[in-house]
């Protein structure tokens, strides 16, 4: 039996617009286990995003319960939220969001400098990343001086660096063309070989077809 | 961590370098005018605080009630020092004080010294440390001179000063006077000043000889250092006696003559003024008024300017804040939590305060000598290195970024994660601070204007006013020389006889305006008559005064050319033969102690005081060898600069080694304003700069305004709007602001200026338009800084801006 990562138990997502409440997520049940590659599938607006969302905890479910490793995180403080996500889940996103002023090297470095790991160290691990990924050449760029593609690669990283338990991407490769997309998806099934548990958000058939279980949500209901 | 918050901060001021740079030149020009004001304003407050028993001298002065109500009087009598410090307890030490100015004669250098005769207690009250020879009792002896340093080096060079003979020409004589001591120069912070001290009895006959005994001959100033057990309002209690017994006379006829007691009951009542208070006391009206209005002023422009320049640092920030949500939402999602966010963007915010700080620091350096001459003072930046000042600007330099750079960083580290990555700002709030934070900008800006205006309006009003004297003509100085008065003047005479530019040439004892020499008498004259008590002033004349001055004879006549036979007369102003109230003024007297003198004609009144006092009675009297101090030449209109050169030739023939310290009157009376025009240029240089600053932030908001509302005026333009609609549509918020800034500040300002105005017994009316226009100013500067970037955007191509999108 394999451990399981996270469970949602009946949760649900409301926001109120004017007057009106709109139900983002309906009662959601589902377990993550170790090792598992999800896929989300949906049309715009069915809540794949939220789902994520609240599963990386920037956002919270309104109702219903979330346990993470065994931990209760509906009924946790913003503080230890915020400790439990920055430990064990990395964020890729489709727009890749990388900070426009860093280079490449002091992108990957940030999230070690938020969780305090000395410099020598530090230097070690982004070195490590950079050369996996094979960009240790492009190292000192900024953003705005590479493709796409390579831009996603340094979110990847980046989200990588902190060695998490779970990575959530959120239409990875929605602003890629279909050959870095194939690429991207290739090191996403790699480093889930690995041991690194994937939920992915997507309207790619072929996108998808890489997850070892696809979802599908309509109008916030898992169908 | 920090370094990387470093390269960050640096990499986001230089990718935003437009912002930068106009906070940075606001902020170094804020800092280093605020650093010179402030240190103007220290210097101004730390007079006289240098004296080590400071805080235990007083200067004695007393309450007298008079005609016009309490007047406050610091002239003493002879014997009265020595009898306040034998009769009435608490007296530590007491000394008398007179200033003036001498001749000193050393082999053949002749030097005019500014000299104090004083008590010998006065080097163990006040803190002029003796630096070389007698250091005990320097002054004992009537033969005994002390000079400072300065003064020594100016006498005799290098050679050794103690013991040496100086002579000083006194009554027409040189008196030999052995040197016994040297004190140390003076902090530039001293109110008195002098290159000598002599004993007080070392002063010519005039001064001291004739005045010993005599309770009624008041002619100097009396310090006393107060017992450490004693209070100054127990002291002035227990003074009653004291009074009551040697100014009985007063009393009873202030009684008599039905006057209100003071505020304790009483008719004349001893009084100490605080050492410190000296320099801030204003004795022209009625009682005493010690104001510190005119540092503290210059301390709240130097804050204002800076409130104006961090309002647009905040306002600047928080506009800019919304171009790093994607940044702070990232952060957010990589595990920054608050306080790491708070820090950093508070760390940029040091970062741009240290750089304008340092420039600050520079620019006041650069401007230090400039302001130094402006504003005719010596203050300098050593004035703020001492050691709690510097806590105190250290910590508000401190205060200052947390508030500027913490409440923009605080707003931005508080965001939600989700709402920065989504881009997603709620503006709402924020632009009611925004909008309080502009009026008030402009709200100090506009007083500020206003200030300035009215301010100058008074002080042309001051400079143009009919005097009722002939001020453009006329040509005084002060007869400075080793001659006697009279002959100096019938010399003069005779030189400037046969000069087709010169009309008339007179003499009197007191000046108009303020000469060059800077020093200034009055002698108050109180008789009676018909009963009552009569006060005057006195001014002691030569022939042809009236002629020369162009007053006014309204009744009788003037004095004669032969002035011997008029050494009974005396001729009266308006406010005089008022108080005499008389049916026939002519053939009234005046009975003083020594002759009756008889009333020959009444002048029109004329401002021979300055104009914040109203025209006080007053006598001319035609005495035969009195000392008349200052020469008065009427020129002929043609060719001002020869007359002036023909009299000073005349002067440096008559007394080769005097300065001459000639000007024209209209001269002097713009020298009394002085005070005014620092005021002016302060308030006017703070307005200036006030309105610069507030519109480098009104510029900065119209920048980021366009930008945001690029797709806006892209839209409107599509949809049909003419250009003017737009550039309207843009401009209209800003000046509404400015308007409302204009309706509250102009109230404030005018209640301000009014009370101001209070001041003078002669000003201007405040009317609506000198608002009018400073508000006017601040729309007009306003609306020029906003209408190149509205312009252009209101004429720039929809589709481009749309495109963007």
């Amino acid at each position: 039996m394999k451990n399981t990562l996270l469970s949602i138990n009946e949760a649900t997502r409301t926001v109120n617009s004017g007057s009106n409440k709109v139900t983002l997520l309906d009662t959601i049940n589902f377990n993550v286990e170790e090792g598992e590659f999800i896929s989300l599938m949906g049309p715009s607006g069915s809540g794949k995003s939220t789902l994520l969302n609240c599963i990386g905890m920037l956002d919270n479910f309104t109702d219903g319960g979330y346990t993470f490793l065994g931990e209760p995180v509906h009924s946790m403080k913003e503080k230890n939220r915020s400790k439990l996500y920055k430990e064990y889940i990395g964020f890729v996103f489709q727009a890749y969001h990388l900070i426009d002023e860093l280079t490449v090297y002091e992108n990957i470095e940030t999230p070690l400098l938020y969780k305090n790991i000395k410099s020598s160290e530090r230097k070690a691990m982004v070195a490590d990343m950079l050369d996996r990924f094979n960009i240790v050449g492009k190292k000192d760029l900024f953003p705005i001086q590479l493709s796409g593609g390579q831009q996603q690669l340094v979110g990847i990283a980046r989200a990588l660096i902190g060695q998490p338990k779970l990575i959530l991407a959120d239409e990875p490769t929605g602003n890629l063309n279909s050959k870095q997309s194939e690429e991207i998806m290739e090191l996403f099934a790699q480093l889930n070989k690995e041991g690194v548990i994937i939920i992915q958000a997507t309207h790619s058939e072929s996108n998808a077809a890489y997850g070892s279980r696809i979802i599908n949500l309509l109008d916030g209901k898992i169908v | 961590m920090f370094k990387n918050y470093i390269k960050i901060a640096f990499r986001n001021l230089w990718k935003n370098r437009t912002f930068t740079a106009l906070n940075v030149v606001g902020l170094t020009a804020a800092f280093g005018v605020a650093i010179l004001l402030a240190m103007y304003a220290v210097f101004q407050l730390s007079f006289d605080r240098f004296h080590e028993h400071g805080d235990e001298i007083y200067q004695v002065y007393t309450e007298d009630s008079g005609l016009n109500g309490i007047e406050a009087n610091i002239s003493k009598s002879e014997p009265f020092a020595a009898a306040l410090k034998d009769e009435v307890a608490g007296v530590e030490k007491i000394t008398r004080y007179n200033g003036s100015g001498v001749l000193l004669t050393y082999q053949d250098k002749q030097l005019g010294m500014g000299t104090a005769y004083v008590d010998p207690d006065f080097f163990e009250m006040f803190s002029f440390p003796i630096v070389k020879g007698d250091t005990k009792n320097p002054i004992m002896s009537e033969s005994s001179v002390v000079m400072t340093e300065l003064a020594a080096k100016r006498i005799f060079g290098d050679e050794e000063p103690i013991g040496q003979t100086v002579s000083i020409l006194r009554d027409e004589q040189q008196v030999p006077f052995t040197v016994t001591a040297i004190v140390e120069d003076f902090p530039n912070t001293s109110s008195m000043g002098f290159d000598i001290v002599l004993n007080f009895k070392s002063q010519n006959e005039h001064a001291y000889a004739r005045t010993i005994g005599r309770w009624d001959m008041e002619n100097h100033e009396v310090y006393m250092q107060l017992a450490e057990s004693v209070q100054p309002k127990q002291f002035e209690k227990s003074t009653t006696d004291f009074t009551q017994l040697h100014y009985k006379n007063e009393i009873d006829n202030a009684k008599r003559d039905g006057f209100q007691p003071n505020a304790d009951g009483l008719y004349r009542q001893l009084k100490l003024l605080p050492l410190a208070d000296v320099r801030f006391a204003n004795f022209n009206q009625g009682p005493v008024t010690v104001s510190r209005t005119m540092p503290y002023l210059v301390l709240g422009i130097s804050i204002l300017i800076l409130f104006i320049a961090c309002v647009n640092f905040i306002n600047m920030s928080i506009a800019k804040s919304a171009q790093r949500l994607r940044e702070i939402g990232m952060r957010k999602t990589l595990g920054a939590n608050k306080k790491q966010l708070f820090f950093q963007f508070w760390g940029e915010s040091i970062l741009v305060f240290l750089i304008s700080i340092g420039l600050g620091i520079l620019l006041a350096v650069v401007l230090l000598p400039y302001f130094q001459t402006l504003f005719k003072t010596q203050a300098s930046l050593a004035t703020l290195l001492n050691p709690s000042l510097l806590l105190v600007l250290i910590l508000s330099v401190l205060l200052i970024t947390l508030i500027a750079g913490g409440y923009p960083a605080l707003l931005m580290s508080r965001l939600g994660t989700l709402q920065s990555l989504k881009g997603k700002l709620d503006v709402n709030g924020k632009n009611h601070l925004r909008n309080s934070l502009m009026v008030l900008q402009f709200g100090i800006a506009i007083l500020l204007i206003s200030g300035t205006l009215v301010l100058w309006d008074q002080v042309e009003f001051m400079r143009t006013k009919d005097l009722g004297f002939n001020k453009d003509q006329v040509i005084a100085f002060p007869l400075n020389g080793q001659l006697n008065d009279q002959q100096a003047i019938e010399l003069l005479r005779n030189t400037l006889q046969d000069k087709p530019n010169i009309v008339s040439v007179t003499a009197s004892n007191n000046i108009l305006g303020l000469g060059k020499d800077g020093s200034r008498s009055t002698s108050v004259l109180g008789f009676e008559h018909q009963g009552r008590g009569v006060e005057t002033h006195m001014v002691v004349v030569d022939a042809d005064y009236i002629e020369t001055l162009d007053l006014n004879i309204i009744e009788g006549r003037s004095f004669r050319k032969n002035l011997a036979s008029d050494s009974l007369s005396v001729i009266i102003n308006e406010a005089m033969a008022k108080q005499m109230n008389e049916d026939d003024i002519l053939a009234s007297q005046i009975d003083l102690d020594d002759a009756v003198y008889s009333v020959v004609g009444v002048i029109k009144d004329f401002n021979f005081q300055e104009l914040d006092q109203n025209i006080a009675p007053m006598t001319l009297f035609a005495l035969p060898n009195w000392n008349l101090r200052n020469a008065y030449v009427k020129v002929s209109s043609q060719n001002l600069e020869q007359a002036y050169t023909d009299v000073k030739a005349a002067w440096n023939s008559i007394e080769p080694n005097a300065e001459f310290q000639g000007s024209f009157l209209n001269e002097n009376i713009d020298r009394t304003l002085r005070h005014e025009r620092t005021m002016i240029t302060m308030i006017g240089s703070g307005s200036i700069l006030a309105i610069i600053l507030s519109c480098i932030g009104l510029f900065a908001m119209s920048l980021l305004i366009v930008a945001q509302r690029k797709k806006e005026i892209g839209v409107r333009k599509i949809v049909g709007a003419s250009v003017s609609a737009i550039t309207i549509l843009l401009t209209k918020d800003f000046l509404k602001l400015v308007v409302i800034a204009f309706l509250i500040a102009s109230p404030i300002a005018w209640w301000a200026m009014s009370k101001w105005l209070q001041n003078y017994a002669y000003r201007i009316e405040l009317n609506i338009w000198i608002f009018l226009a400073a508000g006017g100013i601040a729309v007009l500067i306003a609306m020029l800084t906003i209408a190149v970037k509205t312009i252009k955007a209101a004429t720039s191509n929809p589709v481009e801006s749309l495109r963007t999108e």
